[in-house]
């Protein structure tokens, strides 16, 4: 079912541009030139952010963390386990997801501590490169208040999630 | 954001220098590289959404469905931006839908015009919203484990549906009391 939403999405548009006289190669084109301009936009926060996330990883200040934490999130019902993906999915989409397939392959697919991944996962995003995203091109870049609101419903969410796993 | 960037990045560098002085190039330039390679393959993800968010817009597809959402952005972003509302409109049902992709550019968009009009109001919840992700289905994670084999993929469906409201509901009110104090404090 789902699998047609986004085809009869695409159909849709396009037909129905057709139907207004829309110059369709032109305007899409268009569509594609703001695409460039605005990757091209993004490309500085990106490799500035990278750059942060990779030497925090090689640092061992990531896995430090990772140890010094578990035991906290462990009194709020998070697994060990995942400490690792609650703490690297607001910089990491990709990273995270590596963690979340290598959590699957260790764990099993039905096992408590994948479900937990899975909510987790998804139902939280990578905020920091959301936010990077969002406000590149902008002047005003008091961005910190709603990245910390972001950041601390994601973690009571998370608590939420192990909680709702261990009965659902 | 620059000073969240600071900390982190100046306490990794001098443990890297005093760990592994000879790994700390490697590493910068490997961070650039990721970054060229996600600009990539989101190129490739806004190119095709750009140019149907644009053809959307030029048949006034797009101006259909803000129009049916628009007494509840309008309230809700405390905006009269027309244009605004209408990438708000299609950002929330890219949203709904889980074509996370498609949201955006859209949202940017939206960003964008709502800078016009300084409504940063508006800006803060639009990313709070985003940020805190509002998806039905969670597509990712039950593919990933129905190829893990698992007996039941969807069964995380409401407990996931319940966390990213949870989550979303969690952001919005926080934003709207420390809102309330900012304002209150002028």
């Amino acid at each position: 079912m789902t699998a047609y939403i986004i085809p009869v999405i695409f159909l849709a548009v396009f037909a129905f541009a057709a139907y207004k006289k829309v110059k369709i190669y032109d305007e899409f084109s268009a569509g594609v030139a703001e695409a460039v301009k605005f990757t091209l936009s993004l490309i500085p926060c990106l490799a500035a952010i990278f750059m942060m996330c990779e030497a925090f990883e090689v640092s061992g200040l990531s896995d430090g963390l990772t140890k010094l934490l578990s035991p906290v999130f462990g009194a709020l019902g998070i697994p060990p386990e995942l400490t690792k993906l609650v703490l690297i999915k607001p910089f990491s989409g990709s990273g995270s997801l590596a963690y979340l397939t290598e959590v699957i392959e260790k764990h099993g697919a039905d096992s408590y501590i994948t479900r937990c991944a899975c909510v987790c996962f998804g139902s939280s995003e990578t905020v920091f490169y959301i936010s990077a995203v969002y406000f590149a091109g902008l002047k005003n870049k008091k961005i910190a208040a709603p990245i910390v609101i972001v950041l601390i419903s994601t973690f009571l969410t998370t608590v939420l999630a192990c909680l709702l796993c261990r009965v659902m | 954001m620059n000073v969240i960037f600071t900390v982190i990045i100046i306490a990794s560098l001098a443990v890297i220098t005093v760990a592994a002085p000879d790994k700390l190039l490697t590493v910068l330039m490997g961070g650039a590289e990721r970054s060229l390679q996600t600009a990539f393959s989101l190129f490739c993800i806004y190119a095709l959404w750009m140019g149907l968010s644009r053809l959307a817009e030029k048949s006034g597809f797009s101006r259909g469905a803000a129009r049916a959402l628009k007494p509840l952005t309008k309230r809700v972003f405390r905006t009269e931006n027309a244009r605004a509302n209408e990438f708000i409109a299609m950002n929330v049902a890219c949203n709904l839908l889980g074509v996370g992709g498609a949201a955006t550019p859209f949202a940017v968009k939206a960003v964008q015009e709502l800078e016009n009009d300084k409504n940063t109001f508006a800006q803060k919840l639009l990313f709070l919203i985003n940020a805190t992700s509002i998806q039905l289905i969670p597509s990712t994670v039950i593919a990933l484990r129905t190829s893990a084999n698992s007996a039941a993929p969807a069964d995380i469906f409401l407990p996931s549906l319940i966390c990213t409201v949870f989550s979303t509901a969690v952001a919005v009110t926080l934003f709207l009391i420390t809102d309330k104090f900012r304002r209150r404090r002028r």
